[in-house]
C-alpha cells in the first residue's frame, strides 16, 4: 500500500477519534469562554464610562456644558456619563495632569484640545465629542448672527477646535500590532504546550494499551509518528483559530481595544509560527512519550521540553521590552525559541525579512532533524515495555 | 510456504533467538510450542519486521518480506492491544484499511466478523465496554478482518473460557483449511494436541523438535503404559527391567518403557501380581514429548 494512503488513514483516525472527544470539544469551550471573560470582564465590571477634562483659561465651560448635554441626552436616569472638570492655572499644570493620567483630555480657551495619544480609546471618543459641542456654539452663533453666508454643513464636517497630543502619534495600527504581540505570544505558549501534550499522551496511550504492536506490522513508526502530529497539529490549529476569531469578533463588539485596522500579516505570522513551533515541540513530545510505559511517567519523560518552552516564554517577554537587543536577535535563530520570538518582534516591526527567512529556514533544518530523531527513538522506543527508557537506549535499539 | 532461517537475535547478554530454523505452508497450522522466554515472541516480531535480526531471514515462498507482504498478514499480539475508547467496528474498519482494503469493504468485513463471533449487537460499543472474553474476540477480528493469508497468534487461546477457546480453535481451524497459513504458540498442549497436524518447538532460541505430531509421536523411543490395579500400588514394577520410569496417582499406573520393549511381558508381571485393568498402550502425549524436548 502507498505510503501517502497509510498516512492519511493514520491522519484521520486521528482527527475522526480526537476531534469528536469530550475532552476536545470540551477544551475547545473551555478555552473560548475564558478568553470571551477576560475581554469582556472590564467592560461588564466599569459600568458606565466616565470623562475627566482639564480646562484653562477662559471660554471652555459652554463647550462643555453642551457636550455633557449631548453625551447624556438620551441617557435614562443614573445611566449617565459621569463628567468630572478640573480647573488649571497654566497649560504646562494641564499638561502634566493629562501625563499622569488624571485627566482625559484639556481644553484650553475654548479654541483648542490637547490629548496624551491620538489613540489613547477614550480620549478620541471625547475629543469627537468637545468637536461637535464646538461646532454646534459655532451653528448657534451664526444663526443669531443675520447676514452670515457662512456654510454650515463646512462647519460641521471640519473641526473647529485645534488638536495636538503630548506623545506625538501612536498609529492606531501599532497598538493592534502591541495586542497581537502580547495576545500570540500568549496563545503560542498556550497552544504548544497544550497541543504538545496531546502527542505526547496520545503516543503514551497506544503504547502503554499495546496497540502499537498491532500498528506496526503494517505502519512505519514514522508513519505513526507524522501522522499523530499532523492530525493533532489540524486539531489544534482548528481550536486556536477558532478561539482567536471569537476573541476578534468580541473585542469588535465589546469595543474593550479599539482594533480599527487588523494587521493581517501580523496574523499570518502568527499562523506560521504556531505551525511550525508545534512542529518542533510535538515530534519531540513524540518522541518523548514513546520512551515511557506508563501514563504517569509521561510527564516526567517530557519535563525537559516543558522547560524549555518554559524558558522560551519567560526570556520572550524581556524581548517584549527590548525588540532590536541581542537576545532577541539571538533567541530568533535558536529553534525552540524562535515561535515566542519572531511574531512578537514581527508585530513591533523590528525585524527583516531576512531574519525571517533565516529563522525559518534554522526551524525546517530543526523539523527534518527532529523527524529523523524522533523518528528514531520512537521506533527504538515503542516496543520496549517497562521502566522508563533513556533517549540514547532508544536510539540505539531502534530495530525498525 | 513460511520460512524461518537460522534467526538469531541478541539483547545484551541475552540470546533471544539462536539460529532458530522452522517452516509452515500454505494450510497448514502450526502450534508453536515453548517454555516462557524460549523467544516465541521475538520469533513472531521477527515475522513482522519488528525488530532487527542478527542472522537469518524469514522468507515467503523464498522471498524476503517487504511490507506490501505484510498487509496480507494477521497479528495477534501476546499483549492484547486495542484503542479502549473506539468503537469495536471502526476499530475493526481501520484496521482493515490499514492493511489495503477499501474503507467501506473494510467495515462491511468487520461487521460480518463481528456477527460470526456473536458480537453484532455489541459493535458500537467502546472496546473499554466490553468484557475480558469479548476484547479477546474483537482482538481475534482484528487479526482477521483483511482475511490474510498468513495467520499469526501469539497465545490466542490465554484467558479464554472452555467455551471462548472452542470459537478460537473453530475459527483458525477454517483459516486453515481456507488456504491461510496459520501460527499461534500454546502452553495448552492437549488443545494443540487436538488442533495441530505440525508442531515446533523452541527451546533457548532454537528448534528442539519440528514436524507433524502423529510422526514425532510415533518416531519417539518410548511408549507409555497405562492400567489400574485393584489392589493399590504394584510394588513389582519396581523390579521389571526396562522400565524407564513409574508414577502411581492413587488409582493409576503410569510407565514409561522403551519402544521396543515386549509389552506382554511387563503386563504379565503386574497382572500375575496385583490384576490389573482398563490397560493402554500408546504413543506418548504431545505434552510428554514438550517436556523431554525442552528437558
Amino acid at each position: 500500500m502507498k505510503t501517502s494512503s497509510t498516512l492519511k488513514l493514520v491522519i484521520l483516525r486521528e482527527l475522526r477519534e480526537r476531534g469528536r472527544s469530550a475532552a476536545y470539544i470540551a477544551s475547545t469551550i473551555i478555552t473560548t469562554v475564558l478568553i470571551l471573560v477576560a475581554i469582556l470582564l472590564p467592560t461588564i465590571l466599569g459600568g458606565s464610562t466616565g470623562y475627566s477634562i482639564g480646562m484653562v483659561g477662559a471660554g471652555n465651560q459652554e463647550i462643555v456644558d453642551l457636550a455633557i448635554d449631548i453625551e447624556n441626552a438620551d441617557a435614562d436616569a443614573g445611566e449617565e456619563t459621569e463628567f468630572s472638570v478640573v480647573s488649571y492655572e497654566t497649560v504646562e499644570a494641564a499638561e502634566a495632569a493629562l501625563l499622569d493620567e488624571e485627566i482625559d483630555a484639556a481644553l484650553i480657551g475654548g479654541s483648542d484640545i490637547i490629548l496624551r495619544s491620538a489613540s489613547g480609546a477614550s480620549g478620541d471618543d471625547l475629543s469627537d465629542l468637545l468637536q461637535y459641542a464646538a461646532s454646534t456654539l459655532e451653528i448657534d452663533r451664526l444663526v443669531s448672527t443675520a447676514g452670515s453666508d457662512a456654510d454650515v454643513v463646512d462647519i460641521l464636517a471640519g473641526e473647529p477646535l485645534g488638536l495636538r497630543t503630548l506623545e506625538g502619534v501612536a498609529s492606531e495600527e501599532n497598538q493592534a500590532r502591541t495586542v497581537i504581540a502580547y495576545g500570540g505570544l500568549m496563545l503560542m505558549y498556550i497552544a504548544v504546550l497544550s497541543y504538545g501534550a496531546w502527542t505526547l499522551t496520545g503516543v503514551t496511550e497506544e503504547k502503554s494499551n499495546r496497540v502499537v504492536e498491532v500498528l506496526l506490522a503494517t505502519v512505519k513508526p514514522w508513519q505513526l509518528l507524522a501522522g499523530k502530529v499532523i492530525g493533532i497539529g489540524t486539531l489544534g490549529l482548528a481550536q486556536f483559530v477558532f478561539t482567536a476569531v471569537a476573541a476578534l469578533v468580541t473585542l469588535r463588539i465589546a469595543g474593550t481595544f479599539d482594533l480599527p485596522a487588523f494587521p493581517t500579516d501580523s496574523l499570518m505570522m502568527l499562523i506560521l509560527w504556531f505551525l511550525l513551533g508545534f512542529a518542533m515541540y510535538s515530534l519531540l513530545f513524540g518522541a518523548a512519550g514513546s520512551l515511557v510505559s506508563r501514563m504517569e511517567d509521561a510527564q516526567s519523560a517530557s519535563t525537559p521540553l516543558t522547560l524549555v518552552a518554559l524558558v522560551g516564554f519567560f526570556m520572550s517577554f524581556l524581548v517584549l521590552d527590548d525588540p532590536d537587543g541581542a537576545l532577541a536577535i539571538a533567541m530568533t535563530f535558536v529553534p525552540l525559541t524562535a515561535p515566542f520570538v519572531v511574531p512578537v518582534r514581527f508585530a513591533l516591526d523590528s525585524i527583516s525579512m531576512v531574519a525571517i527567512v533565516g529563522s525559518v529556514v534554522v526551524a525546517i533544518g530543526f523539523i527534518i532533524g527532529a523527524t529523523f530523531l524522533a523518528g528514531r527513538v520512537y521506533a527504538g522506543g515503542l516496543l520496549q515495555f517497562g521502566s522508563k527508557l533513556k533517549w540514547r537506549e532508544a536510539l540505539q535499539s531502534a530495530d525498525v | 510456504m513460511l520460512q524461518m532461517q537460522d534467526l538469531t537475535k541478541s539483547y545484551g547478554d541475552v540470546k533471544a533467538l539462536d539460529g532458530c530454523t522452522f517452516a509452515v505452508g500454505p494450510g497448514q497450522m502450526l502450534g508453536f510450542l515453548g517454555p516462557n522466554g524460549s523467544g516465541k515472541t521475538t520469533t513472531m516480531r521477527a515475522i513482522f519486521g519488528l525488530i532487527r535480526l542478527d542472522r537469518g531471514a524469514v522468507t515467503l515462498d523464498g522471498a524476503p518480506i517487504g511490507q506490501n507482504d505484510r498487509l496480507a498478514f494477521g497479528y495477534m499480539p501476546e499483549q492484547r492491544g486495542l484503542y479502549p475508547k473506539m468503537k469495536a467496528a471502526d476499530q475493526l474498519a481501520y484496521l482493515g484499511a490499514l492493511h489495503g482494503m477499501e474503507p467501506a469493504e473494510a467495515r462491511r468485513a468487520g461487521m460480518a466478523l463481528l456477527d460470526d463471533l456473536g458480537l453484532a449487537d455489541r459493535a458500537g460499543d467502546p472496546v473499554e465496554e466490553l468484557s475480558f472474553g469479548n476484547q479477546q474476540r474483537v482482538q481475534l477480528a482484528a487479526a482477521l478482518v483483511h482475511d490474510p493469508k498468513v495467520l499469526v497468534l501469539d497465545e490466542p487461546f490465554n484467558g479464554l473460557d472452555p467455551i471462548g477457546a472452542e470459537t478460537m480453535a473453530n475459527v483458525l481451524r477454517q483459516r486453515a483449511e481456507g488456504g491461510a497459513t496459520v501460527i499461534f504458540s500454546s502452553h495448552q498442549l492437549d488443545m494443540v494436541e487436538d488442533l495441530c497436524e505440525e508442531v515446533a518447538v523452541i527451546n533457548a532460541g532454537r528448534i528442539v523438535m519440528e514436524g507433524n505430531v502423529r510422526d514425532l509421536k510415533a518416531a519417539s523411543p518410548h511408549r507409555v503404559i497405562e492400567f489400574e490395579s485393584s489392589n493399590g500400588y504394584a510394588a513389582v514394577l519396581d523390579e521389571l527391567e526396562g522400565v524407564i520410569s513409574t508414577s502411581f496417582d492413587g488409582h493409576r499406573h503410569t510407565l514409561i518403557v522403551p519402544s521396543h520393549l515386549d509389552v506382554r511381558q511387563v503386563l504379565n508381571r503386574a497382572d500375575g501380581d496385583s490384576g490389573i485393568q482398563h490397560i493402554s498402550y500408546s504413543t506418548p502425549s504431545l505434552s510428554q514429548l514438550f517436556k523431554e524436548a525442552v528437558a
